[in-house]
């Protein structure tokens, strides 16, 4: 329903042992049999790209399965570690990453195995995830070799440091621990003469929305026309009166845009579980309603008003079947619904035309 | 009423105090007797008796507290475990329970819960195990004459039973089905249902087609519950929900002072505005008929 699938099958059984590949500094070099452990893509990587990075076992296959796969958090407390690259498509052309776990962080070793012009692009984005209940010290190693790599090939590259499995920590152990990572990063990063300006923080655990957040700020950059998209749902959001607009991934709960005005901490969390709430009814009642069936056209143009306290309402208008508005508005705004309804048409035309399918 | 370890609390929580299924996992045994009273439907108030089952307290319902615990019974609801190794002395229990509430409570219903039916996966064998258990209760019980059902705590197998339990104690709900749907005629709906306010258990409902429609109902019931628990975190109150695609409209909005009404309807020339009003003019005919 959602449109992407974990095609790993596509990617897999492309790298063969033995091959020699060329890099981009015109070096070769030939794959043990051996080191199996040490894949080169020499495959072309989609433009618009996230990738994931990080020790085995820091959680990167868990996010992604829980984000793009809908797995119950608890479902995936026992995976196996990830052998080979996976990738996960998302809309409008992302796709992202899975890359397996690095357990040898020896530089050399390391470069080895990640062909560096896979940071290359103005549209790529590193996610590495730290296991903030595991070798904090090891992994950041591996981080500062990543990023020499990284920031060799392409010195404006996003790195998205994601300080994963908080789920299990105090509020203040949260917070030093944060602190603690972010000191060290960016003390080394001024020791190694290493760009910072392009580094951020998250929080996350896969048992709240906080991973879908701070997923969501790194895709934000990499959506085609960003900038335009977030002018466009600042204007919509200003001229119909709105609060809040966000534009919904629906099957991930990613957002792709929001307008700029401030968000409170928690409206994100708790439009994910509307957006929750509406798509669980909305299966229940298709799944016998004469005529329904499940293609993507059901979800199309459906539009669901939420009334919370006396002045509060939630108004979620689909574009197509995986894209959706998301208005927060004053319950005022809704006595002339139609009136929003036409401005959501026009908005959703625009994004339409926008963004590539 | 059951044996240690049965479910009962995980149950009644669920049911009553927004917990979902995986926070039952941590509960611990029950002390004694955990007295709780809800309010249901406005003006019905449920005591609800959680009664320890640990052999210990077992012993002290059936022999010195038995008056006290089985006195002006209206509903005994109990707890059979499907994994329990030794289904006689379980039996017995069961049997002495409801010697004890035939001497003091003659006109008691009794339904008999089959739980944790998630442990067998195959749908057909889950109808046998409850059958099995249906047949055995029917001959052990010829005064009460209970009601059977299968129920799990992952899916919607207990807002099923639930729903039949209240469904049986709110008086005059002939009436009131009676009125719903004809409301259901008149404002050319394809389904109406009445969810009771507090816990958002499926009342009563009207349909074209009712055979797969409390399913449903028991589906919209859980997401909105959930919906709504998280709306209360916000401080956000949850009021109503408009819902309008190619296939059909759909409305939630508060009813009477204890109750929701969902209104599904399916003729795509039927404003929803038209709709709206057609339960606002209906909201104040059921306030008095629920008075």
């Amino acid at each position: 329903m959602n449109g992407y699938s974990n095609q790993s099958s596509a990617s897999m059984g492309m790298y063969r042992q033995g091959d020699v590949i060329e890099n981009e500094t015109g070096m070769t070099t030939e794959i043990g049999s051996t080191v199996l452990a040490h894949q080169r893509g020499s495959e072309k990587l989609a433009e618009r790209r996230v990738l994931f990075m990080g020790l085995p076992r820091s959680g990167k296959s868990s996010i992604l399965s829980v984000v793009f796969e809908n797995a119950h958090p608890y479902q995936v407390i026992s995976i196996l570690p990830t052998q080979e690259r996976v990738v996960y498509h998302m809309v409008t052309g992302i796709e992202i990453y899975d890359f397996p776990g690095i357990d040898d962080y020896a530089e050399n070793q390391f470069s080895n195995a990640v062909d560096p012009s896979v940071y290359s692009g103005d549209t790529t984005a590193l996610v590495y995830v730290v296991d903030s209940q595991g070798d904090i010290q090891g992994s950041l190693v591996t981080l500062f070799s990543v990023m020499r790599v990284a920031q060799a090939v392409n010195e404006q590259l996003p790195i998205h440091i994601f300080i994963h499995k908080v789920d299990g920590l105090s509020e203040e152990l949260k917070q030093d621990i944060q602190q603690d990572i972010q000191q060290r990063v960016l003390k080394n990063m001024g020791y190694e003469n290493l760009n910072s300006t392009f580094v951020y923080f998250h929080r996350t655990t896969i048992f709240d929305e906080s991973v879908r957040e701070a997923l969501s700020r790194v895709v934000q950059r990499l959506v085609p026309r960003y900038q335009n998209l977030e002018n466009l749902l600042n204007s919509f959001c200003t001229k119909s009166g709105l609060d809040k607009v966000f534009l919904f991934d629906v099957g991930t709960k990613i957002y792709l845009s929001m307008d700029s005005s401030p968000t409170e901490p928690q409206l994100y969390t708790f439009s994910c579980q509307t957006i929750d709430a509406m798509v669980d009814m909305t299966l229940v009642l298709l799944s016998d309603i004469t005529g329904a069936t499940e293609d993507d056209d059901d979800m199309t143009m459906q539009r669901t008003v939420v009334g919370l306290d006396s002045n509060t309402k939630i108004f979620i208008y689909h574009i197509n079947s995986y894209l959706a508005l998301f208005c927060v508005g004053s319950a005022q705004l809704f006595r002339q619904k139609s009136l929003l309804e036409f401005n959501c048409t026009k908005i959703a035309k625009a994004i339409r035309q926008m963004l590539p399918t | 009423m059951g044996k240690s370890g049965a479910g009962k609390t995980s149950m009644r929580l669920l049911i009553f105090s927004n917990y979902t299924a995986n926070d039952t996992r941590r509960l611990g045994a029950t002390i004694d007797v955990e007295h709780s009273t809800v309010q249901f439907m406005g003006d019905l108030n449920l005591n609800i008796w959680d009664c320890g089952g640990q052999h210990k307290y077992l012993d002290n319902y059936l022999n010195e507290q038995k008056e006290n615990i089985f006195g002006n019974v209206e509903v005994l609801i109990y707890v059979f475990d499907l994994e329990t190794t030794n289904k006689d002395s379980e039996y017995m229990l069961y049997d002495e329970c409801l010697h004890s509430l035939a001497t003091y409570s003659r006109d008691a219903k009794v339904y008999c819960l089959v739980h944790k039916m998630d442990k067998i996966p195959d749908p057909e064998k889950k109808a046998q195990t409850v059958e099995l258990y249906r047949q055995a209760l029917a001959k052990r019980s010829d005064l009460f004459r209970p009601e059977v059902f299968g129920t799990s705590i992952w899916d919607q197998s207990l807002y099923h039973a639930w729903s039949q339990i209240v469904y049986k104690m709110v008086p005059n709900m002939a009436t009131i089905e009676d009125h719903l749907n004809n409301f259901r005629r008149l404002a050319d709906a394809t389904e109406v249902a009445l969810f009771e306010r507090a816990t958002f258990l499926v009342v009563c409902s009207a349909s074209v087609d009712p055979s797969t429609a409390l399913k449903k109902y028991m589906g919209v019931s859980q997401s909105i519950k959930t919906y709504r628990f998280t709306c209360g975190q916000l401080q956000l109150p949850f009021q109503s929900i408009e819902m309008r695609n190619k296939n059909y409209s759909l409305f939630i909005e508060p009813f009477t002072k204890s109750t929701y009404i969902l209104v599904i309807t399916t003729d795509p020339d039927i404003e929803p505005a038209v709709t709206k009003a057609n339960i606002n003019a209906a909201r104040n005919h059921f306030v008095k008929l629920a008075d």
